[in-house]
C-alpha cells in the first residue's frame, strides 16, 4: 500500500482544480465540492466492489485462452459485436463497468473489443435508455438517436485496432497471473 | 440506482456460487484477494479522481454555450454540442435534464444526439474520476482518439434521417 506514480498525477490534478475553484468561485464552495465528492464516494463503493468482485471472478470462470479467441486481436468483427451487446447490456455506473474491462483486459482481451465495449455501454446502455432518456426525451427523440448511435461501437472498435498501430498508443500486454 | 445495485450484486452471487462449485472456498478466496489488491491500487487515486471532477464541474460555464445549438445552426452546430457534450458535468441524473432543457428551448435534433453521444462517449468527469484511475491514460488516449469522430457522426446521420422523414 503506497503512494505510487500515478498518485501524485491525480494529487497535482485535484490541487490545481481545488486552487482554481478557490479562486474562481470561492472557498465555501470548495468545502461543498469536497463535501460532494466525499458523499459519492460513499455511494459508488458497493458498486465499486461488486465490479471488482465480478471481475475476479470472471477471471477465474472464463479460461485465458478462452478470452484471447472470443476478444483478442484474432477475434476479428465478431469479437467487436460480442463486446458492443455485453456493453449495452452491462447495468450500472463507470464504478462497476471499469473494473470489469479492467479484468478483461488482464485476461487477454485486445484495445479494440474493450473499447467497443466502452463506447456501447455509453452510447447505448440499456440501463440508462430505460430510465432516464425514454422518460424524459421522449420516444420520438430516442429511436433517432439509437439508431444513429447503433454502428458507432463497433467503428470505435476498429479504429481503435488500427491505432494501436502506432507505439506509444498500443496497450501493454497483459501480465499473467 | 437501487435496481441497479440489486442486479450488480445478484450477479455478484451468482458468480460467486458458480466459481464455489467448481474450485470451492479455495477459488473463492483467492477472487476475493485479487478484487482487494485492485482495491489497493485504487484507494488514494479514486477519492482524489472524484474530488477532482467535482472541482472541475464548478468551474465550468456550460450555460453560457447553449444559445448556438439550435435546428438552424447546422454542421456547426452539431460540433459545438459535440464538444458541449463533452464537458457536460456530472452523470445521466444530471445531463438528461439539461438536454431535456434544450429540447425544449428549441435546440435541434441532430444537435442533440451529437450533444449526448458527446456526453457519452467523452464525459469529461467520468473520465477523470474512473476511467483514467482504473484503466490509466494510455488507454483513455486510446479510447478519445478512437471516439473522437462519433459525436460528429451521430449529429450528421441523424440529420439525414431527420431529412428522410420530413420528405416522407
Amino acid at each position: 500500500m503506497k503512494f505510487t506514480r500515478p498518485d501524485y498525477v491525480f494529487l497535482f490534478l485535484a490541487t490545481v482544480s481545488g486552487a482554481l475553484c478557490y479562486v474562481m468561485v470561492g472557498p465555501g464552495v470548495v468545502l461543498e465540492a469536497t463535501g460532494d465528492a466525499a458523499w459519492l464516494l460513499l455511494i459508488i463503493l458497493p458498486q465499486l466492489a461488486a465490479g471488482l468482485l465480478i471481475g475476479a471472478l470472471l477471471q477465474r470462470l472464463v479460461s485465458r485462452e478462452k478470452i484471447t479467441r472470443t476478444l483478442g486481436e484474432g477475434s476479428g468483427i465478431h469479437g467487436l459485436l460480442l463486446a458492443s451487446l455485453a456493453g449495452s447490456l452491462t447495468p450500472g455506473g463507470p464504478f462497476t463497468s471499469f473494473p470489469l474491462v479492467h479484468a478483461f483486459w488482464m485476461a487477454g482481451a485486445d484495445a479494440g473489443t474493450l473499447i467497443a465495449y466502452v463506447t456501447s455501454w455509453s452510447l447505448l446502455g440499456l440501463n440508462r435508455l430505460i430510465v432516464w432518456e425514454l422518460p424524459l426525451m421522449g420516444w420520438e427523440f430516442t429511436w433517432v438517436r439509437i439508431l444513429v448511435c447503433l454502428p458507432l461501437p463497433i467503428l470505435a472498435g476498429l479504429l481503435a485496432r488500427w491505432l494501436t498501430r502506432i507505439s506509444v498508443l498500443a496497450l501493454a500486454k497483459a501480465p499473467a497471473e | 440506482m437501487i435496481v441497479a445495485l440489486v442486479i450488480i450484486w445478484g450477479i455478484v452471487v451468482v458468480l460467486s456460487l458458480q466459481v464455489w462449485q467448481r474450485m470451492g472456498v479455495t477459488g473463492l478466496t483467492a477472487s476475493s484477494q485479487s478484487a482487494i489488491q485492485q482495491f489497493k491500487g485504487l484507494m488514494f487515486r479514486l477519492p482524489l479522481a472524484l474530488l477532482m471532477a467535482s472541482f472541475l464541474v464548478r468551474i465550468i460555464p456550460v450555460e453560457t454555450m447553449t444559445a448556438t445549438i439550435g435546428p438552424q445552426s447546422g454542421l456547426l452546430g452539431i460540433a459545438i454540442a459535440s464538444v458541449l457534450g463533452g464537458i457536460l458535468p456530472g452523470g445521466p441524473m444530471t445531463s438528461f435534464p439539461i438536454a431535456l432543457i434544450f429540447l425544449q428551448g428549441g435546440a435541434g435534433i441532430p444537435q442533440l444526439v451529437s450533444l449526448i453521444a458527446g456526453w457519452s462517449v467523452f464525459a469529461l468527469h467520468r473520465l477523470l474520476a474512473y476511467e483514467a484511475p482504473i484503466m490509466g491514460w494510455r488507454f483513455v488516449a486510446l479510447r478519445v482518439l478512437s471516439s473522437l469522430a462519433l459525436p460528429l457522426l451521430a449529429g450528421l446521420l441523424a440529420q439525414v434521417v431527420v431529412l428522410a422523414i420530413t420528405f416522407y
